[in-house]
């Protein structure tokens, strides 16, 4: 241990180049899961953190809720199939508001017709909405008390909300998101596209009966009723339109960061393997067990990912309370222990290269000039 | 620098890994780089086809196309404003396609109509007929051909698809272009509301002299009623175009940075490995800068190799990458610009090893 610990402080300027790019790439990592994180919450978290089970679009809205239109017969088709409890009848729209005196700004306005369905699964601060033009808004973007005014087009009637509660992640397509009643949110359309009818239902939320599962249910629906779609929560949340799309990139940016981490290791650790060859036989001539050898190499390896790793860490620290454009990002643990752990465990395994060549080492070389490895 | 080449020609095995590390960063980079072209190619294409100078929305809609709504009064203001030579209106219409053949197929494809009026590039001047629209060529990927008849929405409103015309994508959707008649037909037997008879969502607009001045002049003669953007303005108001360009931007420059270490780290390594080489050759009479520039040579060389073999690879993944999955797009600019990259880095890199080369003592050779 001595031995490997005098080396780095002797060659330093190595050691910390290669803790170095550690600590970038650790960076890049950590930074890159976390605007997937945030991507894909901000796009979907207002249905995935709702608590109606199922979910039911038009099926040309491609499991959009905006773009989702349900008419009258599609809704009490819905109602009427066996396993369905309760429902709630959601409309959604995109209006200009501006937030206090703030400027102006888009949001996502949810509203449903049952105060006890669609509505997010828990609230961080405040309370839910008991009245008209009460809402809760997302925590990131709005705060208890807040008013917020629907900018009306040409011909619309102004309408205002005043945020009553906030709940985490409920943002839908990347804008600040209010939950409210059905006749608010209309009002909040209306006011934005006078035009638009009173009457329009973009999706159904469904609570299936007692003792009905939702994935069961969602097929049953699909059978009975032309054109719809229906989802669970979850596969709302995971098959919306872009969600794979971005996962999938992210996974294929993943898969290479995480190949340069252990190359790079591996690399530095063989090339000064090679170089030390000499004074690693003279070590094994004099008595030294490759046991000691092996455990000094590992020693460096495991101090140069943590090290790495650490200042990764500290980089990206103050880098996940920020926001990306309209992101919020945020520090998950979970995420740092494992990507933490994979290279480290990928680092380890990178060195074995240069740990075979150590246990190859024959000392008798020491005495016949050899000592390459 | 004959030595530091002759030395890549009889010993590239030491320069292998270094090399694959390397190849691996530069497929990285184009990769990244080729996600961002991707995406921006998919979202702006229907505006970057535009040959017009200046786009206008109404003012309330805060630059959303389908917020926006510009009726013909507005539209008359905006056409006598200073220098403007000719206005035509856009609507577009974001909706699902199905087959003719397969009306009742759940496998859907997504769509934006677009009605035009002055023709972007690869169109028409004169709009296809009325339930006739050209169809951006992404959706063959999805089966769809030239003849072939499209019904759009919930109410399966036929549209027949008469030509192709490349790279005019809107919000990743494959456009359908058609005139303002189609696109008001088919959204109100679809959005009942959505189109009123005289409205338009944008108007583009060609003008004399800068596009800049032309768009505050029809910001002017309509009171503010339009906000008017010039076209490159309006391609970065398209929501998460700037967004994704400047995070991407970022990512790559940290990964160039990256890669600027590991060249440093590697011939940092080398160098010390050679330092009684350079001692024999200084005391020959080599110079620092000559065996400073041996091993940029050997940088130089090494990164040129692996940014080949990275865009080979890259190319590779754009073949393996099913259409409509990823949206990544291979360019030549790309390619090339991330393998300049990749080379700027190596050369500051390797300026790391120049304070060990200068250091060298020619004394130390010869043991005194």
């Amino acid at each position: 241990m001595f031995l490997a610990l005098t080396e780095m402080r002797r060659a330093w300027g190595r050691f910390v180049l290669l803790a170095g790019s550690v600590a970038l790439l650790v960076f890049l990592i950590l930074f890159q899961q976390a605007l997937q994180d945030a991507l894909v919450t901000a796009f979907i978290g207002a249905v995935r953190n709702q608590d109606a089970p199922v979910i039911v679009y038009s099926v040309d809205a491609q499991r959009t809720l905006q773009a989702s239109q349900l008419d009258r017969q599609q809704i009490d088709g819905i109602r009427g199939v066996r396993g369905v409890g309760a429902t709630a009848r959601v409309v959604q729209g995109t209006s200009t508001v501006r937030i206090g005196n703030g400027d102006l700004t888009d949001a996502a306005i949810i509203g449903t017709d049952d105060s006890s369905l669609f509505v997010p699964l828990e609230l961080s601060g405040g309370r839910r909405p008991s009245a008209h033009g009460e809402a809760v808004g997302s925590d990131v973007d709005f705060e208890v008390g807040d008013r917020v005014e629907v900018i009306p087009a040409p011909g619309g009637e102004a309408t205002s909300l005043r945020v009553v509660g906030v709940a985490p992640e409920i943002q839908l397509n990347v804008t600040p998101t209010l939950f409210t009643d059905d006749v608010t949110a209309a009002a909040a359309r209306r006011a934005v596209n006078p035009g638009a009818p009173g009457d329009l239902t973009n999706a159904l939320a469904v609570q299936p009966e007692k003792g009905v599962e939702a994935a069961s249910l969602t097929g049953r629906i699909q059978d009975a009723v032309p054109d719809v779609e229906a989802l669970t929560r979850e596969d709302a949340a995971t098959r919306a339109p872009g969600v794979d799309q971005v996962q999938q990139s992210f996974r294929v940016i993943f898969l290479l960061y995480a190949l340069v981490v252990p190359l790079v290791t591996g690399l530095f650790f063989l090339i000064l393997t090679l170089q030390k060859s000499r004074s690693l036989t003279l070590l094994r001539a004099v008595g030294a067990r490759p046991a000691v050898l092996v455990r000094s190499l590992l020693l460096q390896v495991v101090a140069v990912l943590v090290i790495g790793i650490a200042v990764g860490l500290a980089l990206f620290l103050p880098v996940s309370s920020l926001r990306v454009g309209s992101l919020p990002l945020r520090f998950d643990g979970t995420v740092v222990v494992v990507w933490a752990t994979a290279l480290i465990v990928l680092g380890l395994l990178s060195a074995l290269v240069s740990l075979r060549r150590v246990l190859r080492i024959d000392p008798i070389e020491a005495t016949t000039g050899g000592g390459g490895l | 620098m004959r030595l530091a080449l002759r030395e890549l020609r009889r010993r590239p095995g030491r320069f292998v890994a270094a090399t694959a590390i390397l190849a691996l960063i530069a497929v990285l980079l184009m990769f990244l780089g080729g996600l961002l072209d991707g995406l921006l190619d998919s979202s702006t294409g229907a505006y970057r086809a535009q040959q017009a100078d200046v786009v206008a929305y109404s003012t309330s809609a805060r630059r959303s196309l389908p917020r926006s709504r510009i009726p013909e009064d507005l539209r008359a203001l905006a056409a006598k404003a200073e220098g403007v030579t000719a206005v035509g209106g856009l609507g577009t219409l974001q909706v699902a396609a199905r087959p003719s053949d397969e009306p009742q197929t759940r496998d859907l494809i997504s769509t934006v109509l677009i009605g035009y009026e002055l023709a972007p590039r690869g169109l028409p001047s004169e709009p296809p007929p009325l339930g006739s629209v050209i169809a951006d060529s992404s959706i063959t990927a999805d089966g769809v051909r030239e003849g072939d008849t499209l019904l759009l929405g919930a109410g399966r409103v036929p549209v027949k698809i008469v030509g192709l015309v490349d790279d005019t994508r809107y919000a990743g959707q494959a456009s359908l272009w058609g005139s303002l008649e189609t696109w008001r037909t088919v959204t109100q037997q679809l959005r009942p509301g959505q189109a009123a008879p005289d409205a338009v969502q944008a108007l583009v607009i060609r003008a004399d002299g800068s596009p800049e001045r032309a768009a505050s002049r029809v910001e002017e003669a309509t009171d503010g009623a339009l906000e008017a953007l010039t076209l490159d303005e309006a391609i970065d108001a398209i929501p998460g175009v700037s967004q994704q360009r400047s995070t991407f931007n970022q990512i790559i420059g940290v990964t160039v940075l990256v890669a600027l270490v590991v060249v440093a780290l590697f011939f940092a390594l080398v160098t010390v490995e050679r330092i009684s080489l350079y001692g024999v050759l200084k005391a020959v009479g080599a110079s620092s800068g000559t065996l400073f520039a041996g091993v940029v040579v050997q940088a130089v060389v090494v990164t040129a190799v692996a940014a080949a073999i990275g865009a080979g690879l890259a190319a590779l993944l754009d073949v393996a990458i099913p259409p409509g999955s990823i949206p990544f797009a291979l360019s030549a600019s790309r390619l090339v610009l991330s393998a300049a990259l990749l080379l700027v880095a190596s050369v500051v890199g390797c300026a790391f090893s120049l304070r060990r080369v200068l250091r060298v003592d020619p004394a130390a050779a010869i043991g005194a």
